[in-house]
């Protein structure tokens, strides 16, 4: 929009005449100290916990630690300008973000605000980034799945909306390729995404964007990007900014989907600003309150019931329940889950996806360890098709993972043993996926189904990929009407059974791989 | 700043308690001024924080030069700051001191910045209406500053009431941005 001076000067004379004055009181506090972006005030002795507070040169900080005589703030955003003996001023008003639909395809920083260069965001609603989680009465339990479209996670590790599920592994495992790999797989599902980076070099973040545009997923996504050259405090809230973005979605009756990339790192800037503040220290440095930390951000992703969003848009959305699924992300240091930060999370998540290095580099993508990885809630939620077919994977797994171990020191095994290993073998192939392919269900259940009735124990071990390749490929162009059906029901009948039998048989006689 | 009013705290509650069971809240007052002032000469700051000189030596000078001027248990109160070695905090002391005493007595310090001298009947309207706001009896202090442009702005502890040009233009300013 091109303004010329005399519309200029209009505006600003409209302003003017609506301008009110008043002379209101405030209270007011002068800067004792500037440290690493903490700042102690003297004075501001109604301050509360949590509230805004104004700096000179349009600069806010959050109000954490109140003393008896000063209170202990973080300065959101740059501190060089601010010195000694500046007044501050209260707010009355707990930190805000805007919120709402035109907030899709745009990338924010932890407050709100874009930087992505595409302008200003069109829209007025705003949210305060720490809500109190949605109490008892209103939440709906889990019985919808979240397809991620990894197959090795939606037959074993299924994920329901509302659940929170953690992934977890050391650097360099592929949890954010899951992540991305869930957002993308949601294009057209109606789930909203929001993926919020903390403390990661700017660079992954622009590479995340770029792959997401590429994938023509940005449009319901949300990027909240806190990188690591930006203050600690900004690390610190990004994740309750991004979580006020998607319970925005939740309350509307919508579906939204939040990644947490990753909370090791939130957890090191919020220890780095209570050290500064000098809160006592405890395990590993940080301070008393880690876990409430992360329990009070992941207790509010969850599954409201049609009475609560009713309520909370004043009727305005009737028989619809919200959901905000969250997939937490964890580093470990050498595979050590009991360490502090992890070992918190594990406890507070509903289950956990385990990526472990020695898979990962021996070419087994994702890294999924099924042995420790667990969902707790997801299995009322699973798709039927799939949670029919997938039953049998875990257990092929689980049983090949235990002759595996054994069959190392025997050298003849008896008949039935050696299939149990051959079928393991080929089970572990099929779940490796590519980045950036996601499944529907009725691909992942042909695949699963081929591996089921031994159709894939005639296949060579190294062609299993390439087998399911081209099954699929036939599938789609010779079956459409089939694996629409099943990707419109999830359901699994005798039926779909039979045709499928009938399918896979005749592609094996004519098809090579 | 606000860590010396921490440590200050118990200093000013103590002689506080002490001057209310003996019913000498303003001579305490006139008393902590006095050894606040010496204090903060510069001459004395330098031979308290210099180590080469005795400290028995400059508590000997301090009650010298107070001598005529507090009575026997405001010197003894001297000689426990010397030994605790917290001579620096007897400016915090001293104001800390004073808002327990204004508290006391119900009323509170006000400061009012103007831009131009008020009438007393202003004045008196002025306190009048803070005590109403505040529920306290006011004790102001006018203070004459030019660059509010016009109007008042009174300072009562945390609270800062605007009523000034320069606060309205401050205002207007962040509208427009
Ligand atoms: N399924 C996969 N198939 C092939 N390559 C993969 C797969 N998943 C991840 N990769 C590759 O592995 C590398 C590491 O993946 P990713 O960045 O997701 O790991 P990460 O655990 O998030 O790492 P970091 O600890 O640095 O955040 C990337 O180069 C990615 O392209
Ligand atoms: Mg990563």
């Amino acid at each position: 929009m091109q303004l010329n001076p005399s519309e200029i000067s209009d505006l600003i004379k409209k302003k003017i005449e609506n301008f009110e004055l008043s002379s209101q009181a405030h209270t007011e506090g002068t800067v004792v100290s500037v440290s690493d972006g903490i700042v102690r005030v003297h004075g501001l002795s109604d301050a509360m916990q949590g509230e805004m507070l104004e700096f000179p040169g349009n600069t806010f900080g959050m109000a954490l630690n109140l003393e008896r005589d000063s209170v202990g703030v973080v300065i959101l955003g740059a501190y060089q300008h601010i010195s000694e003996g500046d007044t501050v001023k209260c707010t009355g008003r707990i930190l805000e973000v805007p919120v709402g639909e035109a907030l899709l395809g745009r990338v924010v920083d932890a407050l709100g605000n874009p930087i992505d260069g595409k302008g200003a965001i069109e829209t007025t609603e705003t949210s305060p980034i720490e809500k109190i989680a949605p109490g008892v009465i209103a939440r709906q339990s889990v019985d919808q799945p979240v397809q991620l479209g990894l197959k090795s996670i939606d037959a074993m590790i299924p994920v329901g909306r509302g659940q929170r599920e953690l992934i977890i592994g050391d650097r360099q495992t592929g949890k954010t390729a899951i992540a991305i790999d869930a957002i993308i797989n949601q294009k057209g599902t109606g789930i909203k995404c929001i993926y919020v980076a903390i403390g990661q070099k700017r660079s992954s973040i622009a590479n995340v964007v770029r792959k997401l545009e590429e994938h023509g997923a940005m449009g319901h996504t949300i990027i909240v990007a806190a990188s690591a050259s930006e203050s600690a405090a900004m690390q610190f809230i990004a994740p309750y900014t991004g979580c006020s973005m998607g319970e925005f979605f939740r309350d509307q009756g919508e579906d939204a989907l939040i990644i947490y990339d990753d909370l090791t790192k939130q957890a090191w800037a919020y220890r780095q600003v209570s050290l500064l503040l000098r809160r006592p220290p405890g395990r590993e440095a940080y301070p008393g309150d880690v876990f409430y930390l992360h329990s009070r951000l992941l207790e509010r992703a969850s599954r409201i019931n049609a009475a609560e969003v009713e309520r909370l848009t004043n009727g305005r959305v009737k028989n619809k329940t919200g959901s905000l699924t969250a997939l937490p992300i964890i580093e470990t240091q050498g595979g050590d889950v009991s360490a502090f930060v992890p070992t918190n999370v594990i406890s507070i998540t509903d289950g956990q996806i385990f990526l472990e290095s020695n898979l990962f580099n021996s070419g087994i993508r994702p890294a999924v360890n099924a042995g420790l990885s667990v969902s707790r809630v997801g299995g009322a939620a699973q798709t039927k098709i799939i949670k029919k077919l997938g039953g049998g994977t875990r257990l092929d797994l689980a049983q090949y993972r235990e002759l595996a171990a054994f069959a190392q020191f025997a050298s003849d095994l008896d008949e039935s043993t050696r299939k149990q290993i051959e079928r393991g073998q080929r089970v572990t192939e099929l779940m490796k996926q590519n980045q950036y392919s996601p499944m529907s269900v009725a691909e992942m259940s042909v695949s699963l189904f081929a591996a089921n009735e031994g159709f894939l124990d005639e296949v060579e071990v190294n062609k299993v990929l390439a087998f399911e390749a081209a099954l699929h490929l036939y599938m789609k162009s010779e079956y459409t009407d089939l694996m629409d059906r099943i990707n419109a029901t999830g359901d699994f009948s005798n039926e779909i059974k039979q045709e499928m039998q009938v399918a896979i048989e005749t592609f094996m006689k004519t098809h090579s791989w | 700043m606000s860590e010396l009013a921490t440590l200050a705290r118990p200093y000013a509650q103590a002689v506080f308690k002490r001057a209310v069971e003996t019913d000498s809240i303003e001579k305490w007052s006139e008393q902590l001024f006095f050894i606040s002032e010496v204090m903060s000469d510069h001459e004395i700051k330098s031979l308290v924080i210099n180590p080469k000189v005795n400290i028995d030596k400059t508590l000997g000078l301090v009650l010298d030069i107070c001598q005529d001027y507090v009575d026997q248990e405001a010197r003894t109160f001297i000689k426990l700051l010397f030994e605790n070695k917290r001579l620096s905090l007897m400016p915090s002391i001293l104001s800390l001191f004073e808002s327990l005493k204004s508290e006391h007595g119900g009323y509170i310090h006000a400061d009012v910045l103007t831009a131009y001298d008020l009438s007393v009947e202003a004045l008196d309207n002025l306190s009048n209406s803070l005590a109403l706001a505040l529920g306290k009896k006011i004790h102001i202090n006018v203070i004459l500053d030019k660059s509010l442009i016009g109007g008042v702005l009174i300072r009562a502890g945390d609270i800062i009431i605007d009523g000034s040009i320069r606060g309205q233009l401050q205002q207007m300013q962040k509208t427009l941005q």
